[in-house]
């Protein structure tokens, strides 16, 4: 592994990380807010509603990912709707997770204490109120940790991005090891940097566990 | 100023309200005493609409209590209700949990209604624990929050349901404190409690439920000095013997 390998692989594979935390952060927010969508939807007392929400959510957990990219990448566009790969991996990724978050945030809602929506309606709110005052933010504190569990999921899946020619980290280090035949150095170097990523997001959803079961603790007492 | 009159109500096969009839006239304190399962706290649910009944009629000064219909809304702002296990908002403190009503309910300006609040909470007695979580407070405490809660809306009666049943015995008597000034005050009270000596001193009238009706109802010191009824009397008996 000779340093002068590192130092002229390492650029082009920080522009790869930038387009993997770019594909990241845009499929978590799709999947935030279709997920949340969903999450209300399947919680709808009108049927049709709520039977619409619970088949999308099905259909979307029993696809692979990857088939899902390519259906959005290779058959949107004979529909003669013009999608970038780049755009096809967010897209792709966040329907694919907003199947999850609608289950996280669903899981929340349904923690929320049945007593906050009864002390809610005593005061004359209304429903919508009730949700966005009493119980989204209770919710959200619940369904924080699995959220961000979901969060580390997107950023490793994202690298199945490479397989619709997006040029983010992973298809970086394929170039680079196709050309260069330095597969150990680019591989290694690839895995050090999604641990470089990911790692403190773990750290960061333990102590938010931690944080929230000893916040509940003392709700107890 | 409630008018209950001969509502049923079944959970399932299960008839837990069988013809109960109930007027509070305004400033009235009146006692729901019974054992567990007497439907005492059903008929408390259903005056403000937390639970719906099946036949008989709620009105609250002539306009009825229907789950439904789109009034029961305004209608809740006009019944405030205290909860056994307080029902705070956890995630607000202990003045946003009195401001949230009036600000996001009745729309009344934030100046307004902390001014409100604030005087409410020195009212029972938590003037310094404004900017505290609920976790952070006693139960007791807790509960006197959710009274200024109530009382925040500026409502024209309160309910209580069983106010003191999940608070160790030493934090009853606050408790018990504010709600003898607010029957002072005029405040009409409906109270599921089994807090006898309360519901003596404090109480206009006591009824006493049984398997889901009101089998005997009068004068607090009558009903629970010379009870006629034998359920009343059995009831009595366990509850002071305790």
């Amino acid at each position: 592994m000779a340093y002068a390998d590192i130092a002229a692989f390492f650029p082009i594979l920080l522009k790869g990380a930038v387009v993997t935390v770019q594909i990241t952060l845009g499929a978590l927010l799709l999947s935030t807010v279709l997920g949340l969508l969903l999450a209300l939807m399947k919680r709808s007392p009108l049927t049709p509603v709520s039977a619409l929400a619970g088949t999308f959510i099905n259909v979307i957990r029993g696809l692979p990912i990857i088939v899902q990219l390519f259906y959005i990448y290779f058959v949107i566009p004979e529909l003669g709707i013009d999608l970038s790969a780049f755009q096809a991996s967010i897209i792709g990724l966040g329907i694919a997770y907003s199947a999850y978050q609608a289950e996280n945030f669903r899981a929340g809602i349904e923690a929320v204490d049945s007593g906050q929506i009864e002390a809610a309606k005593s005061i004359g709110m209304k429903s919508a109120l009730i949700m966005r005052r009493v119980v989204l933010p209770q919710a959200i504190r619940i369904a924080l940790p699995p959220y961000g569990n979901t969060a580390v999921m997107i950023l490793k899946d994202s690298s199945l991005a490479s397989t619709i020619t997006v040029a983010e980290m992973t298809r970086a280090g394929q170039l680079i090891a196709a050309s260069t035949f330095q597969n150990t150095t680019v591989y290694t170097m690839v895995a050090l940097m999604y641990l470089a990523l990911s790692l403190p997001l773990i750290f960061g959803v333990n102590r938010l566990e931690r944080f929230f079961a000893k916040s509940r603790q003392g709700a107890d007492q | 100023m409630i008018a209950i009159d001969h509502i049923h109500k079944a959970f399932g096969a299960t008839q837990v309200l069988k013809g109960v009839s109930l007027e509070v006239a305004a400033g009235e304190v009146v006692c729901l005493i019974g054992p567990s399962g007497s439907g005492k706290s059903t008929v408390l649910r259903c005056i403000n609409g937390l639970e719906s009944y099946d036949s008989g009629t709620i009105t609250i000064h002539g306009q009825t209590v229907d789950v439904r219909r789109s009034d029961i809304h305004c209608l809740r702002t006009r019944v405030g209700m205290v909860f056994q296990r307080f029902n705070l908002f956890p995630h607000r403190t202990v003045l946003e949990n009195v401001m949230e009503g009036p600000v996001f309910v009745k729309g009344e300006s934030r100046a307004e209604a902390r001014q409100h609040a604030q005087a409410l909470l020195e009212k029972v007695g938590l003037a310094e624990k404004q900017t505290a979580y609920p976790t952070q407070l006693s139960g007791g405490q807790q509960q006197r929050v959710a009274i200024a809660r109530a009382l925040a809306m500026r409502p024209e009666a309160i309910l209580f349901d069983e106010p003191t049943s999940a608070l160790d015995p030493e934090l009853v008597g606050d408790v018990l404190t504010v709600m003898r000034d607010l029957a002072a005050e005029g405040m009409t009270m409906v109270v599921v409690t089994h807090e006898m000596s309360f519901a003596r001193e404090v109480a206009d009238r006591v009824c006493f439920l049984h398997g889901g009706q009101i089998v005997e109802e009068g004068p607090a010191s009558r009903v629970l000095s010379e009870p006629r009824n034998a359920r009343t009397q059995d009831f009595l008996r366990r509850v002071l013997d305790h």
